[in-house]
């Protein structure tokens, strides 16, 4: 045991190192882990070998994968319910023009540009598609567009974008045997019973100090993790799904929600983004850095052609629009979750999957500069002078704490 | 005149020194005085991650505004609290727009090198962009 607590003391050591980094930074942990984790390997296993590491140790597996899983079951548990249903049809169709067109053009452009085989290219589209819903749900409350039809849609989208992408990762690659089936047809059942099940167990039995709920959900979430896994496809598309179906019920528990957290980003996924990290090989990217460039470039390009146009069309000012369309750009986790999976399938290459996590950090990256740059705070300044109205409640009053003095 | 004036506020110390500034100014005009507070995402981010980081700013700034509206619970003037996300400077731009504010007040306090690089000072950038009088109140020297 002495060499497995030497390696989890280093690993959370790398972990805390990762967090004050992105503490003083100012950005999301997660990048940062991903950061340090292809550093240590390389400082690591220079120095003292890559078997200090141990990044593919089962213990260490078991506790990155419980972090995607747990990490995609929170992403889906986000959602509004309430929201969703009433704006569905607009948000599908942006949601899937804003998965399709960066999933298929990246795709063609792995496959004819960069000459990777069919299935590394449609991987490489997966990878590229992804949106982070919580970036986009942090700029529309800046805007004060949560509250407005524009921003409800696109918040929406974002979700069906993700949907699609876990569908994908979980479909594409599967070989579609009786197998698949019985996982689908167990996953059926599953999301019908659920909602139903969940809030009346929690009910009779929830809210003690054994914390029974986190103990029920886990036990979903591993179950239908392991068939999906026995059907050769994807663990993460049932969590995302099962986040999605008890979003109304679990995602409005805050204090569950909380702990959930406290779990997954205390213990968890440090383990799963330090490990994606680590096995980034760094000698491969910077010996052929196009396909890296080629593809976050592709990932722009493709989102703001299929999404750009939709802002507009739903009367969204240029530059709002423009800025809503970059921070569609990003999307840290499901890139990384699907690279990951495409690395341990063995549908990439390792010098595949670097470049394809350093194209997925750097469309965490690369947008977010260029709309902070070029549209705030400027864009209030070019709104007023062009006397674009802009159909945004004020943000602070939107969600205004508004209270007077007594 | 000055009917309406907007501390931007976050509970550190050189915001309680600007608290304590907008305070004179809002009793030598008589004005109303709106309290800002500004929960901000990470700069680069990521799921989940940003949405709890917001809940757990929204929150914290519950507290440090409540904070607030004790020191100032014997003043007579009328008073505003607000808690708003996105980037500081944009965020008391946008507030001082909407409510017609006509002075605003703001701390200064020091930024890493990276986020000056990333984002500029907020302090700079409210001068920059506001459509009214601003005063950015500093930490007397030690």
């Amino acid at each position: 045991m002495t060499e497995i607590w030497t390696q989890a003391a280093l690993w959370m050591g790398l972990a805390l190192i990762a967090t004050l980094l992105a503490i003083w930074m100012r950005v999301a942990t997660a990048l940062s882990e991903i950061v340090i984790g292809t550093v240590a390997q390389l400082i690591i296993g220079a120095a003292l070998g890559s078997a200090l590491l141990a990044a593919d140790a089962s213990w260490l597996k078991f506790l990155a994968g419980a972090g995607a899983i747990l990490l995609t079951f929170l992403a889906g548990a986000e959602l509004d319910p309430v929201v969703f249903r009433k704006q569905w049809k607009q948000a599908t169709l942006i949601g899937l023009v804003s998965f399709a067109a960066p999933f298929l053009g990246c795709a063609a452009i792995a496959r004819w540009l960069l000459g990777w085989t069919p299935e590394a290219s449609w991987l490489a589209g997966i990878a590229m598609s992804t949106t982070s819903v919580a970036v986009v749900y942090a700029v529309m409350l800046e805007f004060g567009l949560n509250t407005t039809h524009y921003g409800k849609v696109v918040l929406a989208a974002c979700f069906i974008t993700d949907l699609a992408t876990v569908v994908g990762l979980g479909l594409i690659f599967a070989p579609f045997t009786v197998k698949t089936l019985i996982f689908l047809g167990a996953g059926v059942l599953a999301f019908v019973i659920l909602p139903w099940l969940t809030p009346r167990f929690f009910k009779r039995f929830g809210n003690r100090p054994s914390e029974l709920e986190a103990k029920y959900l886990m036990f979903c979430l591993f179950g239908l993790g392991a068939l999906a896994t026995w059907a050769e496809s994807e663990a993460v598309l049932p969590a995302y799904l099962i986040g999605m179906v008890l979003a109304g019920t679990v995602g409005k528990d805050h204090a569950l929600i909380r702990r959930l957290r406290t779990l997954t980003f205390g213990l968890l996924t440090p383990f799963y983004f330090i490990r994606a990290g680590s096995l980034v090989s760094l000698p491969a990217l910077i010996a052929a850095p196009a396909a890296f460039l080629v593809l976050l470039a592709a990932k722009m390009v493709t989102k703001i052609a299929g999404v750009y146009p939709v802002t507009r069309a739903l009367r969204s000012p240029r530059q709002e629009g423009m800025y809503t369309t970059l921070l569609m750009s990003t999307g840290l986790t499901f890139g990384t979750i699907s690279a990951l999976f495409g690395l341990s399938h063995q549908i990439v290459t390792q010098a595949q999957y670097s470049a394809l996590v350093a194209a997925v950090v750097g469309s965490a990256v690369v947008p977010t500069l260029i709309a902070n740059a070029f549209f705030l705070p400027r864009h209030l300044l070019s709104q007023r002078a062009a006397g674009e109205a802009t159909h945004a409640e004020p943000a602070a009053q939107t969600d205004a704490l508004a209270r007077r003095n007594p | 005149m000055t009917h309406r004036i907007l501390l931007g506020y976050d509970g550190s110390d050189s915001a309680n020194d600007a608290l304590g500034f907008a305070t004179n100014l809002a009793r030598a005009f008589a004005a109303e005085l709106h309290v800002l507070a500004v929960a901000r995402p990470p700069e680069l981010g990521d799921d989940v991650e940003t949405s709890a980081l917001i809940e757990h700013s929204r929150r914290q700034y519950d507290q440090v505004l409540q904070s607030a509206r004790g020191r100032l619970a014997h003043e007579a003037f009328k008073m505003q609290f607000a808690v708003a996300v996105g980037h500081p400077a944009e965020q008391i731009v946008r507030y001082a727009e909407a409510n017609r504010i006509d002075h605003i007040v703001v701390g200064h306090r020091g930024h890493t090198l990276f986020e000056r690089w990333l984002i500029g000072s907020v302090a700079r950038q409210v001068i920059a962009y506001a459509h009214c009088a601003v005063t950015v109140v500093r930490r007397p020297p030690p």
